[in-house]
């Protein structure tokens, strides 16, 4: 593929045919509740796309992310996408190796300085850089360098958007989340454990076309996506209402579908598109295979006390804190009756000499 | 941290053990204090027995009584019953109480004790009200009234508008109805609320000492 | 019998009497410090475990006003029972709670000034007549705590005048209303005379000693002939002690605490001295209490003799069939007063009951009775504080109205100071129902 050829060149090139392309570009604009009228928009500014150079970042990460965009990557318009944009740096997907890569990388980021987009994932170790290194240069330091010639930066997986499992506790490398570490571009966090195939292609996408931020939460997720919680979305939520629930896995509630609450689920205060989109598309999310929600699209999921701790749980507090509390308060309380006592005693004394006196 | 996991973890821990610490002080502090000797022979000597007995009968005032106090005895029993139903009987409660001590029991629908939430929250407010336009109430009223009676309907609002999704999203709401939780118990030790345990002992000691002259109280 | 034309005089005499006490009150100057350092310091010797608890346990419901019967006849707030304790639960939070360090920070201090507006509220506007500790949901035994108060005003030199004038006199010369060994000796024998009934003074190996008090000495002698008609007939070998016959207690009553040590110990004393088995009480409310549940603590150890009030002893021997009475002709309707000292304090309710039986009275019950009556109003020594007869006269309008729904020709009642009440009571409301004593009663109708 040449570098100056547009979108809408290849793509015919590689015999999509324009019924499918706007096909593609009418889903688009559904799955980003843009009106209809937007098409003709969208289609244009795809076709004329220069193919954008993209360098995707991999700190401490488990690769989950890059797994679940690639399960996009079918024979399908989506995929052809990504192969249309120059990905000019990408450790699993990236054919070279060693310093030819690096070279490329920093090719890649003069060659489009101010214009590239920064993709990240896996998290940033600041407890000690050299936890994680690449090529000897540590995450933190790589990232400052190429997030300085960016245009935006995009956070893919928790572990990029809030630092993830690294961060869960105790957090031996001192792991952060990017907007931890960069304040002066412009960031998207595309949370999840990992992101929905389909929701990282779409913020792309929505990037491409308009070349602007998308409208982001407070957490800076793409609303479009991260807008709704789960629980209202939840299509076993009657079940909530009716207090019908799993009391364990696979008990009578379990198999008849009843809602999962009480076995942990943080559906309720999770923010993500797995109740409408799903996975494997659309096939099935956790919650409709019978698994609580984790709420991996959250700021330390991890640490929510536990995936089975139902919300309604306090965290900390077992039986044992509340005999070793009432100990305590027993102890205390004879010695203040102790202390009462001779209080008294000692009042009784003075009147008793007084009115001997 | 966020608000929530702060109320469900040390907010929730700590009032706890401010709760237990502070009500056992408050009880052993007062009730093993030096008790003032009584000589004279009872007039029987099972007298212990009217104390217990005493701890059940007062619940229910002589009718000369109850004439005169009807409405607040009523809606007393009323609140104080609804708020005990909304307690223990509400599914993710028991939830909460199974996450302490291991221990659950068979709940309510949730309908009913919305419902019953709804009642008592009224009543409580009806209460107020009450406090604040009856002469004798206002005479002897103090400020720790007002507290634990706001102490006490917070919870319960909270909770109704966190399981009826209104006010702020559910996380916050669901912290916000915790961190009401954990006033509450904060507040149990130092205010008017310890009578939850003392009306045992205050009642028992009464009826133990008119037992034992050969009354019923 | 009710008033004849010798008490009638008699009554008009000692109501002159008790209405001039103020004027032989000495003034008791205490400067104010010394007055709420000497309050504190006797609140925080008389508090106990049993207090503590109470005074925590409150959670201001106002429940105990509706029993009250000064705020029942007035609608006035300041008479709440539970604020009659206020000044006792601000020193017990500041000075003795467990949770003392944190009720500091908002809890005032008492003042002398509360202290004297006190008084009122202890004395004037509260007989100890205990409804509103029955009342209290959480068991507060709020009339026993004021009983207390009374005795730290009293350490405060707030003492009424009249009460302490009686306080007083008792501590001098272990009589009240003067009625001393002369005027008991005058008349034993004017009983003996002029109704031909024996009093045996001072007989040694009697089994019971009886008790008897200035007010009857004066006034109520029916009450004093009556029990010695009865006694006679039982053929029970009782006496008179002159070293110690005055029932009344105005140490308890005042509040003043040596006094009532001294009173106590003078009837102890004189009852171990006789060797009797059963010390009685005489008709007077607090003179039963005073022996029966407090003089063990003023003695130290359990009593050596059994104590019982007149109306107990008599109820008793009727219960058991020693004691036959004369059926009333017709059957007469009469309402009972149970005395709050005798009946709710003492334990005693149907003793009285099975003697109006046994007289073939008909008894409609007030609608509050026995535990639950309503006080006559003068209790406690609230009779004698002048200030107080508006109030007075509003508590007897809650309890005479009572009595009047039960459609009563007459009401019975076994304590003297009830009886004074009710006929003050009776001359400023204009009621007409005639007020019987009920061992006066029994002596008339004794069978053979």
């Amino acid at each position: 593929m040449r570098k100056d050829q547009t979108l809408g060149e290849v793509l015919r090139q590689q015999g999509v045919s324009r019924r499918g392309f706007l096909k593609f570009c009418a889903a688009t604009a559904s799955m980003m509740a843009l009106s209809p009228a937007m098409v003709p928009q969208i289609a244009r500014a795809l076709e004329n796309a220069r193919r954008p150079s993209v360098i995707w970042l991999s700190f401490q990460e488990c690769t989950g992310c890059t797994e679940s965009l690639t399960r996009s990557h079918t024979p399908t318009v989506e995929g052809l996408i990504f192969d249309v944009i120059s990905l000019d740096y990408h450790h699993t997907l990236q054919a070279a190796s060693g310093t030819h890569a690096e070279e490329a990388r920093e090719q890649a980021m003069e060659e489009n300085r101010g214009k590239y987009l920064l993709v990240v994932d896996g998290s940033i170790p600041v407890g000690n850089p050299g936890y994680s290194t690449i090529a000897g240069i540590s995450n933190l330091e790589m990232l400052k360098e190429t997030a300085a010639g960016a245009a935006a930066i995009v956070s893919v997986g928790s572990c990029a958007a809030f630092g993830g499992i690294p961060h869960a506790n105790p957090n031996p490398t001192g792991a952060v989340g990017v907007s931890e570490l960069i304040t002066d571009k412009p960031i998207i966090n595309v949370s999840g454990c990992p992101p929905i195939p389909a929701v990282i292609t779409g913020v792309l996408a929505q990037y491409l076309t308009f070349g602007k931020i998308p409208e982001l939460d407070h957490l800076g997720r793409p609303v479009a996506f991260y807008g709704k919680n789960i629980h209202d979305r939840c299509y076993r939520r009657p079940f909530y209402e009716r207090g019908q629930f799993a009391e364990t896995f696979d008990d009578e509630g379990a198999r008849k579908g009843w809602c999962l609450y009480k076995l942990g689920c943080k559906g309720p205060i999770t923010y993500n598109a797995c109740a409408v989109t799903k996975w494997n598309d659309g096939v099935s999310f956790p919650i409709q295979s019978g698994h609580g929600c984790l709420g991996c699209s959250e700021p330390n999921f991890w640490d929510l006390g536990g995936f089975y701790k139902p919300l309604a749980q306090a965290t900390m507090t077992t039986g044992t804190v509340i005999a070793g509390a009432a100990a305590a308060g027993a102890a205390l309380g004879a010695g203040a009756a102790l202390l009462g006592r001779s209080r008294q005693k000692k009042f009784r004394k003075e009147v008793s000499e007084e009115s001997k006196s | 941290m966020t608000l929530l996991d702060f109320a469900r973890g040390p907010a929730l821990q700590w009032s706890i053990i401010i709760f237990a610490v502070g009500t056992l002080i408050r009880l052993f502090g007062a009730a093993f204090m030096l008790r003032n000797k009584v000589l004279s022979k009872p007039r029987k000597s099972d007298w212990v027995r009217g104390g217990f007995r005493t701890i059940l009968t007062r619940t229910l005032p002589a009718p000369v009584f109850e004439k005169r106090i009807r409405f607040q005895h009523y809606a007393g029993y009323i609140w104080h019953i609804g708020f005990f139903i909304t307690l223990l009987f509400f599914q993710l409660h028991i939830l909460f109480f199974k996450g302490l001590f291991g221990i659950s029991w068979p709940g309510l629908p949730n309908d009913v004790i919305m419902v019953t939430g709804a009642i008592t929250a009224a009543v409580l407010v009806a209460l107020l009200v009450r406090r604040m336009t009856n002469p004798v109430l206002r005479i002897i009223s103090t400020i720790d009234d007002y507290i634990s009676w706001l102490v006490t309907l917070a919870p319960i609002i909270t909770g109704m508008m966190a399981y009826a999704h209104m006010g702020f999203r559910y996380e916050t709401m669901l912290a916000i109805h915790l961190l009401s939780v954990a006033v509450l118990l904060v507040w149990i030790p130092f205010g008017k609320l310890i009578h939850i345990f003392l009306v045992f002992p205050s009642r028992y000691q009464q009826g133990a000492k008119f037992e034992r002259r050969g009354v019923r109280a | 019998m009710s008033m004849d034309k010798p008490m009638q005089e008699a009554f008009a005499m000692f109501y002159g009497m008790a209405q001039n006490l103020k004027d032989l009150a000495t003034p008791v100057e205490m400067p104010d410090e010394e007055r709420v350092s000497r309050a504190k310091q006797a609140f925080l010797s008389k508090l106990d475990a049993d207090m503590a608890v109470d005074l925590e346990t409150c959670i201001n419901c106002g429940m105990c006003a509706e029993a009250c019967h000064f705020y029942i006849g007035t609608e006035d707030p300041k008479y709440t029972p539970i604020r009659k304790l206020d000044l006792m639960k601000r020193v017990y939070r500041r000075d003795l709670s467990p949770m003392r360090w944190l009720h500091r920070l908002y809890t005032k201090d008492i003042t002398a000034k509360e202290l004297e507006d006190w008084q009122e509220l202890v004395y004037d506007s509260c007989t100890v007549c205990g409804r509103c500790s029955l009342m209290c949901p959480m068991g507060i035994h709020i009339a026993e705590m004021v009983a207390v108060n009374r005795q730290v005003l009293a350490e405060a030199g707030l003492i009424p005048d009249e009460l302490r004038v009686m306080q007083e006199g008792q501590l001098e010369k272990g009589t009240i209303f003067e009625a001393g060994p002369e005027l008991l000796e005058f008349r034993i024998n004017d009983l003996k005379e002029r109704l031909g009934i024996d009093i045996p003074i001072n007989k040694p190996g009697s089994d019971i000693m009886v008790l008897t008090s200035g007010l009857d000495i004066h006034l109520f002698y029916d009450a004093l002939a009556g029990t010695a008609k009865v006694l006679n007939h039982l053929g029970v070998s009782w006496a008179l002690c002159t070293h110690g016959y005055e029932a009344a207690n105005f140490g308890l009553l005042s509040g003043d605490e040596d006094t009532q040590h001294v009173a106590t110990m003078k009837i102890i004393d004189t009852a171990i001295e006789c060797g009797v088995k059963i010390v009685i009480t005489p008709e007077c409310g607090h003179s039963f209490p005073s022996l029966r549940w407090e003089g063990a603590e003023i003695y130290g150890k359990p009593l050596p003799f059994d104590v019982m009030s007149i109306s107990e002893y008599l109820g008793r021997q009727v219960m058991d069939g020693k004691l036959k009475l004369k059926k009333a002709a017709e059957k007469k309707v009469v309402a009972l007063h149970d005395p709050c000292k005798i009946g709710r304090w003492g334990g005693t309710f149907e003793e009285p009951r099975a003697i109006i039986d046994a007289l073939g009275l008909e008894l409609h019950e007030t609608e509050s009775n026995r535990e639950y009556n309503f006080c006559c109003g003068g209790g406690a020594g609230v009779f004698l504080i002048n200030r107080a007869a508006p109030l007075r006269q509003k508590a007897y309008e809650v309890k005479m109205g009572e009595i009047k729904d039960t459609g009563a020709e007459s009401l019975v009642v076994s304590c003297g100071s009830c009886r004074m009440n009710f006929e003050t009571g009776k001359i400023k409301s204009n009621d007409t129902i005639p007020v019987d004593s009920l061992v006066a009663l029994v002596a008339e109708n004794l069978a053979s």
